[in-house]
């Protein structure tokens, strides 16, 4: 039923959409931003809850990275997702849109997508044949990490602490490695797991790019010549993070946001990273 | 240490391609007419293949890292394009005339390289070096170092050039955002690197920052160029690569490069069309994209073997 298939794909997709420009408002201290989900009812519909769970940690980047305001509906939004759709059972029309390289279609360059066991782009990174549920488990490892300790120290919230709630994941024992000359198949799934490039997350993931920040430049460049810009946005993103580590990057972040600003898909999904990479970049300047 | 399968591939492609360079010579491609006159309509077309050609000999001569069945084929390359420049006397009345031209200079400089020697040309030569007009030729800033390059091959006493200020003035010598670049400036790029380093003689001629920005960003421009099929453009970036020390972009452009060269040698200039079956319009098409393979073949070669012998 390839036509249901689609009509749902496109409105998991659009929930994404939706609910990314609400956080990049958040983000922006945009007023009213706040509202997450629609009002109303008192808990958030299917698709909304399904675009938590795709946006993971990114729901938490305004809490993360300073804006103003209250964000406890974010906290609230994501740790209901996490329980509607525990690890390992994402509805089927979301389940591959987050994790794809976004390229648009009908680009110039297309995704390469390598024989099992080689990354994303056909080389090797080290993932094994279940790269994708691996780099799932990594963003539910983030999204749990942080929500366990946003709820601890929100009391409003504490109902969803109670005894026998655990939205902690378990750390994944693999992580992308970056083999000779396959920089290229590394970067890709970097950028895949971008959104752990957030404040108050550290693990392997992050010891990964800070050893490798000349292989997330490269990616990032590439991407760009690419004209995949959402790659290369969600490269920059950890290139900025890597900055605001205090680690030195041989590329300029800035001049790449601003041009993914204006050549870009336009997508709120892709303006939220590059929003992210910005603030990370400005709490890295002294 | 480059992987001796890369040398191996290296070796094959450029020897396969000067191969088919010296059979289309001697089918009589690439010869100027009779009646051609020092003013040359289009240069490009007439005489700039036989001055890549000589390039391509004059650097495997040079490194000397090829047996004696392809050193004699470069010395009949030579041969080829110095007969066909009346030994010379063209290019010496083409810059006699048009003393602002650089092209005359930037074709004998390779067979000088060789040791074929036009004494007048020579003299005219020190003479127009001397002259500002000469000097501050509105000229791109990599062809400039060409020029540099080009006296410094030939030896000449005047040698008025500011190799740093040059080497400044280039899009590379900026380091500007590497995802920037274009086709073009791909090709500035590359041949700004050829003559500072007089291909791969003076790997310590290049600036350190343009050599680390070199190093960083040439394995995301060899992966792009791979990807749209600019085989041209990948081997003259391979060439850069071997250029500046211990390469940095691994087989994959070796490999891609050997996938698509045909068995008589032809490397196509990349994938857009494809190649022509009349042989001389083949020739035209793919001539360049044969002398880059020769010289990324022996430049690669020579570095990885301690470099070439160049008098100070």
């Amino acid at each position: 039923m390839p036509t249901a298939d689609l009509s749902l794909r496109d409105e998991y997709a659009a929930a994404v959409e939706r609910l990314a420009g609400r956080t990049l408002d958040a983000l922006r201290g945009v007023e009213g931003a706040v509202a997450l989900a629609d009002p109303g009812t008192g808990t958030a519909p299917r698709p909304v809850l399904a675009a938590a769970r795709v946006l993971g940690p990114d729901l938490l980047a305004p809490r993360l990275l300073g804006a103003a305001g209250p964000d406890d509906e974010a906290v609230l939004l994501l740790a209901e997702a996490l329980l509607a759709f525990p690890p390992a059972a994402l509805p089927a029309g979301a389940a591959s849109a987050p994790l794809s390289p976004g390229l648009p279609s009908g680009t110039a360059a297309s995704p390469r997508h390598g024989p099992d066991g080689h990354g994303p782009d056909g080389g090797p990174d080290g993932l094994g044949p279940d790269a994708t549920a691996v780099v799932t488990a990594w963003r539910d490892w983030a999204a749990g990490a942080l929500l366990t300790r946003a709820l601890a120290s929100t009391a409003d919230l504490a109902r969803l602490a109670a005894p026998g709630v655990n939205l902690a994941a378990p750390q994944p024992d693999r992580v992308p490695r970056l083999e000779p000359h396959a920089w290229q198949a590394w970067s890709v799934r970097m950028a895949q797991l971008s959104s752990l490039a957030l404040p108050d997350l550290d693990g392997p993931v992050h010891d990964a790019a800070r050893a490798n920040t000349l292989a997330l430049a490269r990616g990032a460049v590439r991407s760009m010549l690419r004209r995949d810009h959402r790659v290369a946005a969600r490269l920059a993103r950890w290139l900025a993070w890597a900055a605001a580590d205090g680690r030195p990057v041989p590329l300029e972040i800035a001049p790449v946001l601003e041009r993914i600003q204006v050549v870009g898909d336009g997508s709120a999904r892709t303006a939220l990273e590059l929003s992210i990479a910005d603030a990370l970049l400005s709490g890295a300047t002294p | 240490m480059t992987d001796h399968r890369i040398l191996s591939t290296a070796q094959q492609i450029g020897s396969r391609a000067m191969a088919w360079l010296h059979a289309s010579h001697e089918i009589g491609f690439g010869k100027l007419s009779d009646n051609i006159t020092i003013d040359l309509a289009d240069p490009n077309n007439a005489y700039k293949p036989l001055g890549e050609c000589a390039l391509a000999a004059s650097l495997v001569l040079r490194d000397g890292v090829t047996g004696p069945h392809d050193a004699r084929i470069a010395r009949e390359l030579l041969d080829f394009g110095w007969a066909q420049l009346r030994e010379g006397n063209l290019l010496y009345e083409r810059q006699l005339r048009h003393l602002v031209m650089t092209d005359p200079l930037e074709t004998y400089v390779h067979f000088a390289r060789s040791g074929y020697r036009h004494p007048p040309m020579d003299e005219l030569l020190e003479s127009l070096a001397k002259l500002r007009a000469v000097q501050v030729a509105e000229i791109l800033p990599s062809r400039r170092l060409a020029v540099a390059n080009a006296r410094r091959v030939v030896g000449l006493r005047n040698q008025p050039d500011d190799w740093a200020a040059l080497a400044a003035g280039t899009w590379l010598g900026a380091t500007p955002e590497p995802w920037a670049v274009d086709w073009m400036t791909g090709y500035d790029i590359t041949h700004t690197v050829f003559h500072i380093t007089d291909w791969g003689a003076r790997p310590e001629n290049l600036p350190e920052p343009m050599r680390d920005y070199v190093r960083a960003w040439l394995p995301a421009w060899v992966d792009i160029w791979l990807e749209v099929g600019q085989w041209d453009l990948v081997g003259e970036l391979l060439v850069v690569d071997s250029c500046i020390g211990e390469p940095v972009t691994g087989a994959q452009g070796w490999e891609a490069l050997a996938a698509v060269q045909r068995e008589d040698g032809l490397i196509p200039r990349d994938n857009s069309e494809p190649v022509s079956d009349d042989p001389e319009q083949a020739f035209r098409d793919h001539e360049h994209t044969a002398v880059v393979a020769v010289v990324a073949g022996t430049v690669t070669l020579s570095r990885a073997l301690g470099g070439a012998a160049v008098a100070a």
